[in-house]
């Protein structure tokens, strides 16, 4: 178990920074955890991708596919990618709050 | 305490190259985790002679009766522990210690021996554990149901049917008696398709007879890497029968350092069989596709400067140092290669379940600075490497390390370059 401090807060995370208990998530931890990783400001397209990643995993449990991320927020691939550098996986989903997917990510 | 397993190895390599090992230390200098800590623990003969002792207490006469006096160590708590934090998060299995060594120990098969022992004591690391689980279970490793893998293989078919103006470009899914089965990383139809349309748009450029199965597409098999045979087996067969009962000729596997050597050169092994199919990877495939002209490729859609990073298991354990290069420089304008380059260049740091195990992320992105470093210096603005797990290392220290580069796999690389032929 490691911690994570941003901006005086403290958080208890994996070793991978992803919150270890996401119903503790909500959107200033979203904020902070972007900040973390780069990202001054969550503009409403981050936004978008955020809420669809958190409602699918209070949903089903797991992250959704890329696909539906797109086909929901109308956003192209390459625009997810700019927006979140680190990846849907490491940079999305970490900063929704969700556990670390399995595999190569 | 964990069950002690069996240790009564009946394993004469293994035996071998526990003998063999004369501690003269040249591995020290590389292995890229030693170079980063300094640690006199990290060393891989350090890593050989611990499984050594705890081979040597339970399977020689001396061992058992005192041990004290050949440094035979009991498997308990504390070793088991050391042995996690050597074994699984401070050696990527690349193989790099091996070319170095001076009498030829395959530190990484003892490493693998080591993690065997661990296995067998359930002291795998859970997330390591999490991502093999998920293959057993479910077929691949990030657990993708199948509705929703055939639903995103059918929306990047109406991405290849638009970007290529035909609407007869295809990703074709469960076909019988196809020359080629093609494999994916999970990670592809997850969160990074752009390879597999890629890949479909060679497959279309050279006019090729493929398919893709909607069940067992995965090319990776971390049963290979957290030291359970069993499960390595089990993931290996899903595959192997998908391929056999698709009727398919040519296996080809996807860009995946440790899965194409899993299923190509141990997967035989574990199935203690001759597969009743060719296999290939997708760089050997692509490498022939230029080389008889059925692709044509326009290098001046890449011209900024590339640089190769080499995956451990594809290259330095895989021998494809000259068919990468051959695609490569077939693709772009101009390469500065890494020093070292080819068969001594140092892992992405994200080999042998690394990426995989939050448990080690610090140690893996510290380790990786000697990747970023050689990316840095090597002037590059894209690296290349045909390793999906590799190429999220590299994402991973772009990131931390503010490299400000590009990484693309070969698939990518090449389709960018790619010279469609429109049929009028």
């Amino acid at each position: 178990m490691a911690t994570l401090e941003i901006e005086g807060k403290v958080f208890d995370v994996d070793g991978d920074g992803f919150l270890t208990d996401p119903s503790l998530w909500n959107r200033q931890v979203a904020i902070l955890f972007a900040k973390h990783d780069g990202i001054e400001e969550l503009t409403d397209n981050h936004w978008a991708i955020v809420n669809i990643i958190r409602r699918n995993f209070e949903e089903k449990g797991n992250a959704p596919m890329i696909r539906t991320i797109c086909q929901e927020t109308g956003l192209k691939l390459r625009e997810i990618y700019e927006l979140f550098p680190l990846g849907p996986a490491r940079g999305a989903c970490k900063v929704a709050g969700l556990p670390k997917p399995d595999g190569c990510v | 305490m964990n069950k002690i397993p069996d240790l009564k190895i009946k394993d004469s390599k293994l035996l071998t190259h526990l003998n063999a090992c004369v501690k003269c230390g040249l591995c020290a200098d590389s292995c890229m985790f030693y170079k980063t800590f300094y640690t006199p623990d990290f060393i891989p003969a350090t890593k050989v002679a611990l499984v050594s002792s705890v081979y040597r207490r339970y399977n020689t006469m001396a061992g058992r009766f005192v041990p004290a006096l050949v440094g035979a160590e009991d498997l308990d708590e504390k070793m088991a522990e050391k042995m996690v934090d050597l074994l699984f998060g401070a050696c990527t299995m690349c193989g790099r210690c091996v070319k170095h060594c001076s009498v030829g120990v395959d530190i990484a098969y003892v490493v693998r021996k080591g993690r065997e022992m661990l296995a067998q004591m359930d002291l795998v690391p859970k997330s390591l554990q999490a991502t093999v689980d998920a293959a057993v279970q479910s077929g691949n490793n990030m657990s993708i149901p199948e509705d929703e893998f055939s639903g995103t293989i059918g929306w990047m078919e109406d991405e290849l049917k638009d970007d290529l103006e035909d609407n007869d470009a295809s990703i074709p899914l469960n076909m019988k008696g196809k020359r080629i089965f093609y494999t994916l990383n999970p990670r592809e139809p997850k969160f990074f398709p752009l390879s597999i349309s890629a890949m479909a748009k060679i497959f279309y450029a050279a006019g090729e007879s493929w398919t893709l199965s909607s069940k067992y597409y995965d090319v990776t098999n971390y049963g290979f890497f957290n030291g359970n045979s069993e499960e390595a087996a089990t993931i290996a067969k899903n595959l192997h029968d998908e391929v056999v009962k698709l009727d398919a000729s040519t296996l080809v596997l996807g860009e995946c350092g440790h899965g194409s050597r899993a299923n190509r050169w141990e997967a035989p092994n574990y199935l203690n069989k001759a597969y009743e199919f060719e296999m290939t990877t997708a760089v050997e495939l692509i490498a022939a596709y230029i080389k008889d002209g059925k692709i044509r490729l326009d290098k001046s859609a890449n011209k900024d400067i590339v640089t190769i990073h080499d995956p451990c298991n594809l290259v330095r354990n895989g021998g494809l140092l000259n068919e990468i290069r051959f695609v490569v420089n077939s693709a772009a304008e101009s390469i500065n290669e890494m020093s070292p380059f080819g068969n001594d260049n140092f892992c992405c740091g994200g080999g042998g379940g690394l990426l995989a195990m939050s448990e080690f992320n610090d140690r893996r992105i510290k380790a990786g600075e000697i990747k970023a470093d050689q990316i840095r210096k090597s002037g590059a603005k894209v690296v290349v490497t045909p390793c999906h797990n590799c190429v999220d290392q590299l994402t991973q220290l772009n990131h931390t390390y503010k490299l400000g580069v590009k990484i693309k796999t070969i698939a990518e690389l090449v389709a960018d370059a790619l010279i469609i032929e429109k049929n009028l």
